[in-house]
This record gives C-alpha cells, structure tokens and sequence, in this order.
C-alpha cells in the first residue's frame, strides 16, 4: 500500500524527469536501449539494489525487469564474494548473538560486524536469524538422547545450508555486498537435554526477531534442574540475567563463599537480583540446581 | 559553552573523581578551547573573529565521507580557510580509532567567509549517543553524502535515523560521485529518493539542499563544475541552511552557587562562575535549591578583587547581595534571575553508564538503584527507574532513566550531571523532560 502511493507520488516527477531526459539524448546520441525510467524506480525501489546496477540490468535486458531482477541477484552474490575478500582482514567487534529456543533444545549463535549501524541494519538482523534456524535445523537433525552441548566452530556454521539452496557462507558475502562491512561468522552452540530438566534463557537488550528469535549484545543459557513448580521459566531468566550481568567463569560448589566482587565462581557469587545471597544458597531456596551454563558477550575476546 | 556545562558537572563531582572522568573532563573543555591547535603548530593563536557551528559528515561506508572532507579542507585551503588535509591524513587520524567516553574530538576545522566550522565524522551510532549525552561534540548540523552511482543504501537510513536521534535538526545534502553517473537523469532520480528519505524521517525534504558534484573531482583538479564548483556551493548552502547556535549571553542570568561568605560591614557575598546570561549591579536576583528560596537585589560584581559593572558567562565572580544572611544559602543553590528557574524532583533522562574499563561499575544495576546524583554545584539522593522493558542496565550502555531527587533541586531541560555510586563515578547524562511528582515518589529514603 505505502510503496504504491510512493510510486504514485514519483510518477508526477517522472514527466518532468522524462523530458529533461530527450534533451540529453538529442545531444549525446546514446544507445537505443536506454533504461525505462519508471522501470529503474520501480526495480529499485523492490531489490535496493544500487540506481547503476539496476540501469545496467535494465539496460543489459532491454527492459525486462524479471530477467533484470535475475541477473541483479546474481550479480550481487558475485560482487559480494568479491567484497568479502577484499575486507577479510578488517576487525569485526560489533554484531549481535542470536538465541532460539525450541522445546528442550536451544542454540546461540554470534555475528560480528564493523559498526553498530550494521548491527542495527535489518538485513544483517536477518541474516543473523538465518545463522540460528540453521544451526538449530543442524542441531535437530542429529539429535542424540541425554544432554549435548556441541560448539561449532565458525568454519562449521559458514558449511551449512540455508533454504534457496545457498550456505550461510553465501548470505554472509551477499550481506557484506550490500552492507559495505566486513562480516564474520564468530561461534555457535547448541544444546539438547532431557525433557525433565529446565532451560533458562536471558538476551540483553533484545530484539525480537521471527519465531521467537532474540537479538541482543548479550546472551546466556542455563541449563538447571528443580524449581518452584510453574515457575522454572521466572527463575531461569532471573538465572540468564545474573550470569550476563556477573560474567561469571566457572559453576562452582554450592558450599563456596563468595570472595567478594572478583569472585568468578556462579555458585559463590552473590545473587544479582537479590544480593543478601549467594547464587548457591539462593537456589538451595528454590530447590534447585544449576548444571551448566553458557554467556556469549558480543565481540569479547575467547582466545 | 555546552561543553562547559558538562565539565561543571564532571568537577562537581571533583573530589574523588575516578581517572578516567577526569580525563574526559580535561577533553571537554579542551575541545572547544584550543585541541585543534595543539594538533597543528603550537604557535599559532586560535582567533575567535567569526561564529563558531559544530558540524558533521554521514553516510553510507565509501560514498566518500572522508573524500569529501578532504576536498573541503583542499578547496579552502587555496582561499586561505584551511589547512590541506590528505584523505590519508584523515582516515588514519588517531582520533577515527579512539573509542571510550571522550571519542572523535573534532579533528578537522576550516574557516569559510562567514563562520570557523569543526568538523566530525561518524564513528558508531553508541559512540555518538555517548557523545550527545557527555556532550563532548555537538553537532549544530550534518552533511549526508550519498553516492549518485547508488543512491540511498542501509548505513544511510542508520545514521539519519541517528541525527534525528541525537537532535541534529538541519541536514544538507551531497550527491557524490557525480562524475561517474553519464546520465543527468540518473541524478535527479538520486535526489528525488533522497528527498522522500528525509521527509520519511521526518526532514523537511522539499526544502533540503541537495548539492550534486564530485568530491574526487575536486581532490583532483578535474571537471571544476562538479568538482570544486561544487563544494564552494555546498559550503555556501550550508553557511546559509544550518543556522548559529543560541548564544549563552541572551538567556537569563544563572549562577550556581559554589560558596557563601559574610563580609563584615558589607555583608554577604556568593561566589561561582556564571552559566550563562549577563548580570549587571543592580540587577533583582533569586535564590533557588534545597527547598529554600530567596529574593534579593545584586549591590555589586567582584572578579579578580576588582570591581566591575557586569559579568558575563563564564566569569568566575562573587556578587554582593543585599539583605539575606549567609546562614540562609548554601552551596547547591543557584541565584538566577527572578522566576527564570523552578526546582523539580523527577526528571526524565539519557544516561550513559559507564563501562569498567572507564572507571565505571563492573555490574548492573536495576531499577530502585540509589546513586548520588551531581550536577552545577550541587549533589542529591536519587532514586532510578528503568523505562518499560528493560530490566536491567549494563555497563557500557546508554540508556534512558527516571530519576527521582530526595529533596527538589535546580533541574531543566538539557542539564548535564553524574551519577555516582559510593566512591565511584557510574554515569553521566542529561535531562530530557521535567516529570511531575506523585504521591509514590515520596518514597522511604531511610
């Protein structure tokens, strides 16, 4: 509705542009198979592909906007291929982490940037879901029985498919095209358990992306059994929310005492949200017990 | 003078200051002082003959941002307003890397016939919001480069959006690459996208100037109608489209109060250095803060143990104030001209929360957090709430808070202040919005 008033507004700009438009022929004498102006706004206007690019498409198939869509999509696959290359080494620290959740499996992922203006983009917001459904689709398709945890590696996640037939490596060069930004794939996790233990989840900052995505500059996953009954969801976020904010390193035991404010220990430090106790005793109220757990900060170092 | 402001905030908070505050508050004032120079040649005295605007350059990565700086400083340059800067020079300047509270002081200037210009470019969208709360670079105007060869593409939409965020109101637009388009058409269709982009953010597109030429040509000495020609319009248009920021001078008089003392046979006298405005002996004055208020006739200026008939913004003075006892004012308050200033106990805020690395806290916070809040001369209680939806803060974030006072003090619209915890500096931002209070606000301050 809204692109076609836009289009209806432009066409009364278009006659004025028409004409301006003979006088130039007339003097440079150019080719017959010149673009169709309101072809080249309308083209435009569906891919966002450059105004140059989308005339030479125009050009190159004398009108045809379906082939020059074609070809556009091609076009832009070499070119970002071509652009990947040529910024690989420029330092990616901004980005987001995806995290998916379905039933008793989770999987997060990370994709790095340059600038945060990429990773507020929509396109790269898309791309970094794509990661995740893949990654998840991986992670389902090889399901075992008990608790997996399994890191891939970001060669492992760049292999895998995505729909339309093309790799994760592919959308990555794609969105480096069309972003100007080198962009790399950083790590992925995921995780199945037992349908009787619990999952909790925290995205910082989160944006909402389809089915139930979750973008953010932070993320972790907590992987704990017992709890309130009805409340395991309430005190897995509460759980999220300490381990991105506390940054803790290891689990630890439960009958540790916190060290004080470097204490790297989840069990022994105390409780964000209740700082009279430490997790330990915090969940020894809930009756509860923490297996494990995973934080990913965007563009931290990991060695 | 904004920078000003948001060193008085940073120095109120002085005593304990954690390194890194102190240091961003040397920065601030250094930006508009003289940093420019010592990058040049030392020598050279800053002359403050022609009005001074705060300018910037946005865009999509390689429409030619850098280019197109470097083709300013190259044009003015040969008219004597600049000095020639490289595209290398820029790219590589140390300032595009530093990253922290104090990022891109401006790192290019130029002078055109009418104004001295500081120029900046666009880092990150965080680094910016950093920089509009910190108030370490405003920007009085911005110049959106976009590539004639691609029209509008995603980083452009991203950083309009940030002009519009950081409160950047007029924007003057350059269609680069003009030079590689061979179809005037092409062009036109350019600019009429360009338009629909900045009403869509809420620009006045129709009126906008939008410029087309080349910065490359004009690096290059070609094609001088779209090469050099181009630039001195652009300049021109924005000497003419991006008007001068409200001077300090013609807003009433405040003074925050930084010491009080009685002057036997004379009588009391305030000390500070005056925000803003002008105050001349005789002038009626009020005094605001710490839910005392009084009203009062200015006897006399004193500055340097001279006497003077007006001071101005920036002065550090004592004025002599007729019949209040110095038992009734305190250092917090500020003296204003009568009925100019209200205090308030809530406002609404953009916050940035420092990270560990700048001296900040290590943790979060969540809401019904109390820090120390400081601001002019004065530090209060307050308590903080988070906007809907956010649960909790990190470090290294900005963010938007409420803040109630314990007590009503000197707050308005576009203050700056701190926020600090214990002996550590958390924060620092700017007021939004003066709230009013509600019964619940009269929380137990225990």
């Amino acid at each position: 509705m809204a692109a076609s008033s836009l289009f209806s507004s432009l066409r009364s700009h278009m006659s004025k542009v028409r004409l301006a438009g003979c006088v130039v022929c007339v003097h440079t004498g150019r080719s017959v198979f010149s673009a169709d102006k309101a072809l080249l706004v309308k083209l435009r206007k569906t891919t966002g592909y450059t105004f140059i690019n989308c005339k030479k498409a125009l050009e190159k198939f004398n009108n045809d906007i379906t082939q020059a869509e074609h070809w556009l999509h091609d076009q832009a696959q070499k070119e970002g291929w071509s652009k990947a290359s040529k910024l690989e080494n420029r330092r990616t620290s901004e980005g987001l982490i995806a995290l998916l959740r379905k039933e008793n499996t989770a999987v997060m992922v990370e994709v790095n940037c340059e600038t945060d203006f990429v990773a507020r983009n929509e396109m790269f917001q898309q791309l970094v879901q794509d990661v995740a459904f893949a990654t998840m689709e991986h992670h389902q398709s090889r399901t075992r029985a008990g608790y997996v945890k399994s890191v891939l590696s970001a060669e492992d996640v760049c292999n895998l498919a995505v729909p339309e037939g093309s790799s994760v490596a592919d959308r990555l060069a794609l969105a480096i095209g069309r972003l100007g930004e080198n962009i790399s794939m950083r790590r992925a996790v995921s995780v199945g358990m037992p349908s009787e233990w619990c999952l909790g989840s925290y995205v910082h900052g989160a944006v909402l992306g389809r089915s139930g995505v979750l973008m953010g500059r932070y993320g972790a996953l907590v992987v704990f059994q017992g709890g309130p009954e009805g409340q395991e969801e309430v005190l897995g976020k509460k759980l999220g929310q300490h381990i991105v904010g506390e940054a803790p390193l290891s689990l630890g035991d439960v009958g540790d005492v916190s060290c004080g404010e470097s204490e790297t220990r989840l069990l022994a430090q105390n409780f964000l949200l209740e700082p009279q106790y430490t997790v330990g005793q915090y969940l020894a109220l809930q009756n509860a017990r923490v297996l494990d757990f995973i934080r990913f900060k965007c563009g931290e170092d990991t060695q | 003078m904004a920078a000003l402001v948001g060193v008085r905030a940073c120095l109120s908070a002085l005593q304990l200051s954690s390194p890194s505050l102190l240091h961003s508050s040397y920065k601030l004032c250094a930006v508009p002082l003289g940093r420019r120079n010592f990058a040049a040649d030392a020598k050279k005295v800053f002359s403050r003959d022609k009005p001074h605007v705060n300018i910037g350059t946005i865009g999509h990565v390689d429409h030619g941002k850098t280019t197109l700086t470097a083709a300013i400083t190259k044009v003015l340059a040969e008219a004597g307003g600049a000095r020639y800067k490289k595209y290398e020079d820029i790219d590589n300047a140390p300032e595009e890397k530093a990253r922290g509270i104090t990022i891109n002081a401006s790192h290019v200037e130029y002078t055109t016939a009418n104004r001295h210009y500081a120029h900046t470019d666009c880092p990150g969208h965080a680094d910016y919001v950093k920089n509009m709360i910190t108030g370490t670079a405003q920007l009085d105007g911005c110049i959106l480069v976009v590539a004639a060869t691609d029209g509008q593409m995603p980083q452009t939409r991203e950083h309009l959006l940030l002009a519009r965020q950081i409160g950047v109101q007029h924007v003057v637009v350059y269609v680069n690459k003009a030079d590689a388009v061979d179809d005037p058409e092409l062009l036109q269709l350019v600019e009429l996208e360009i338009r629909e982009l900045l009403s869509e953010f809420g620009y006045d597109g129709d009126n906008t100037p939008v410029i087309c030429g080349s910065a490359l040509c004009a690096l290059e000495n070609r094609q001088p109608e779209l090469g050099m020609n181009s630039i001195m319009k652009l300049l021109e248009v924005v000497d003419e489209y991006i008007p001068l920021p409200k001077r300090d001078l013609d807003r009433p008089f405040l003074l925050p109060i930084e010491g009080v003392y009685s002057i036997p046979g004379r009588g009391t006298v305030v000390t500070g250095t005056l925000e803003r405005g002008l105050i001349k002996k005789g002038d009626e004055c009020e005094f605001v803060g710490h839910n005392r208020s009084a009203k009062s006739v200015v006897t006399g200026i004193e500055m340097f143990h001279q006497s003077l008939d007006r001071a101005e913004a920036g002065d550090n003075l004592g004025a002599l104030v007729r019949g209040v006892k110095r038992e009734d004012m305190r250092r917090g308050m500020v003296m204003c001209k009568p009925g100019s200033i209200q205090p308030h106990q809530k406002v609404k805020s953009q916050v940035y929360i420092l990270s560990k690395e700048e001296g900040g806290r290590h943790k979060p916070f969540v809401t019904n957090f109390m820090p120390v809040m400081f601001s002019l001369t004065w530090d209060m209680a307050c308590r903080i709430q988070l906007p809907d939806g956010k649960e909790m803060v990190m470090p290294g974030e900005d963010t938007s808070l409420t803040l109630t006072l314990r007590q009503p003090m000197v707050l308005e619209k576009g203050q700056r202040f701190t926020l600090r915890d214990g002996n550590r500096t958390i924060g620092t931002g700017l007021v939004t919005d003066i709230l009013p209070t509600t019964p619940e606000d009269q929380h137990n301050w225990g």
